[in-house]
Order: structure tokens, then C-alpha cells, then sequence
């Protein structure tokens, strides 16, 4: 008994990204032209699932009310402000990712302004991480790896589409791509695609 | 290979995205308790299988992850059209009456 208390007064937990086994940061470089692909994970950001009825005025002027953001309503629409980004994942669910330690504030103001309103607030913060994708090849790279016509997804737009065997939450930017994937998948991904970007040269961008 | 036409991403998207879920508008007998064996395992498991037109949905399972009917041939594949369950149900039930009317 007295071992297990000693044990768990000892017990510090490490948050980590599900790419740390890559050690992706040690191999950081400057971005050039001589590759094609360049990638990093952003890692360790803040994730919460909005779920409720976009016709709802109610709703919506609530969310702005706390995140000082429209919500997009559009299909496979996204809003983005400084701190925080908006996917609209369906008709009726919406991810928003922040940096982690904005994450709790985000999710109480959300939580107070939608009090009365069929809606849910859920942080998946545990659930996912994102990785950058830019270049040149970018698109070549990443074509190799989905179904999606990639040149129908233009900038501020996102799809949920297949990626390998598993699925990805894609957005586009001006310039580049941003996917979200679970971190359950992050192996299987970040192999897959650095074998899918290796013939164009991939580069890990340093911050 | 197809391409679905999702009517809550308002896209066309490849069928790989997409999950089978079977026959629409398959209705669930109103007092289950009440009915015979044969009666529950007929809804259960006897489906229609046509070579031709069929009513059926299909999840669209790596994208907005929501129930979509089609209209499809099961013999080439074309599809009539996609709808949300809802919109589906007022051209599937204009269909049967048309179809009704026709016959008499």
C-alpha cells in the first residue's frame, strides 16, 4: 500500500503530441526551394466539437457572443481569426481549434453564452493534432494519399475525406493545407505521407 | 466506382467516402412486442434486391458522417438523384402514389 502511494505521489504526467516518436523538431531546417513538400506538426492545439441547430438565431448570436466569430454556416465553409479557427464539419457540428492553453476559457464562455440552448460544447483536445503542409508539390503529395479532387478544395475550405485507410479532416489556407487527424491515425498518416512526399523532397519547416 | 452527390456537403464526392446502410424507408413495425417471429425476421432480413431502380442510403462516413438516400441502378450504377432523409421522402412517396395511380 505504502508503495502505490509513493508511486502516484511520483506520478507526473507529460503531455505529448502522438508524432513525438518522430522527433520531428530535431529535424527541423529552413525552407527552401530544393524540396518540394514541406510539413510540420502543430502540435498540442486546443479541439472542441460545437454541436447545435445553425437555424437557431439564438445559437449563432450566442457563439458570437463568445468567440467573437461568426460561425460558418455554409457547407464545408471556415472562419478564420487570430486565435482561433472554425470548421464547419456538417450541417449541425462545428470544430473549433485554439492554442491549448486557450482551450478551458474558450470552452466556459461557450458553455455560459449556449446556457438554455439545445446545443453541446466538447473538448477532443485529446483526440486529434494537426500537421501543416506547404510547397510546391504539395498538392501532388497530398493527392497521392486521398480521393479528394484537390483542386476543387480552394482556400477557406474544408472536407472530411479518406486518407489511406483512415479519414482526415482537410482545410486549405492561401498557402497551404492543414489537416486534422486523430491522433489514434497519426502514425499510420505522417508514414504515409512522408512515403507519399518522399519523391519530391520533404522538408520538416522550422517554425 | 460512382460519385454520390452529398446534400449536406452540397458536393459530389467519390463513393469511397461513402458507407452502404441499405434499403430507405423500410418502415419498423409500430408494436414490435405484438409481432409474429416471421413477421419481425421478414422486416429484419428480407430486403428488396432489383436489378433496376432502388431507394437505399448510404452514409457518408469520412465526411459530414450524416444519412443520404439515393436513387440508384443497381444494374449501371446511374443515380437519379441524392436527397436528406426528409426531401427523399416526399419524392419517394410521390413516386409510390404516381405509380399507384398508373396501375389503376
Amino acid at each position: 500500500m505504502s508503495n502505490l502511494e509513493l508511486n502516484l505521489s511520483q506520478f507526473s504526467p507529460v503531455m505529448q503530441t502522438p508524432l513525438q516518436h518522430f522527433n520531428l523538431s530535431a529535424k527541423q531546417e529552413k525552407m527552401t526551394d530544393a524540396k518540394g513538400v514541406w510539413a510540420h506538426e502543430m502540435a498540442l492545439l486546443g479541439y472542441i466539437h460545437l454541436r447545435g441547430n445553425a437555424q437557431n438565431k439564438d445559437f449563432l448570436t450566442a457563439v458570437k457572443k463568445a468567440t467573437g466569430v461568426d460561425l460558418p454556416t455554409a457547407a464545408c465553409s471556415i472562419s478564420v481569426a487570430s486565435a482561433i479557427t472554425m470548421l464547419n464539419l456538417s450541417p449541425d457540428e462545428w470544430m473549433l481549434i485554439c492554442p491549448r492553453e486557450q482551450r478551458a476559457g474558450l470552452q466556459k464562455k461557450l458553455e455560459a453564452a449556449l446556457t438554455g440552448i439545445h446545443s453541446q460544447v466538447l473538448d477532443s483536445s485529446g483526440g486529434y493534432t494537426s500537421v501543416w503542409l506547404q510547397g510546391k508539390q504539395a498538392t501532388d503529395a497530398l493527392q497521392h494519399c486521398t480521393v479528394y479532387n484537390l483542386h476543387a478544395l480552394t482556400p477557406n475550405k474544408v472536407v472530411g475525406t479518406t486518407f489511406g485507410k483512415a479519414s482526415v479532416i482537410i482545410y486549405r489556407l492561401d498557402n497551404g493545407f492543414c489537416l486534422v487527424l486523430r491522433r489514434s491515425f497519426a502514425d499510420y498518416i505522417w508514414r504515409y505521407l512522408a512515403r507519399a512526399a518522399a519523391p519530391y523532397g520533404l522538408g520538416i519547416a522550422a517554425l | 466506382m460512382f460519385v454520390i452527390n452529398c446534400p449536406h456537403c452540397q458536393e459530389a464526392r467519390e463513393e469511397e467516402e461513402f458507407h452502404y446502410e441499405g434499403e430507405a424507408f423500410i418502415a419498423r413495425p409500430a408494436n414490435p412486442e405484438a409481432e409474429t417471429d416471421d413477421a419481425w425476421g421478414d422486416y429484419l432480413f428480407m430486403k428488396k434486391n432489383p436489378k433496376g431502380w432502388h431507394w437505399e442510403m448510404w452514409n457518408h462516413a469520412t465526411g459530414c458522417r450524416k444519412i443520404l438516400v439515393a436513387k440508384r441502378n443497381t444494374a449501371n450504377h446511374a443515380i437519379a438523384g441524392s436527397w436528406t432523409l426528409s426531401e427523399a421522402r416526399k419524392v419517394y412517396d410521390k413516386e409510390q402514389y404516381d405509380a399507384e395511380q398508373a396501375t389503376k
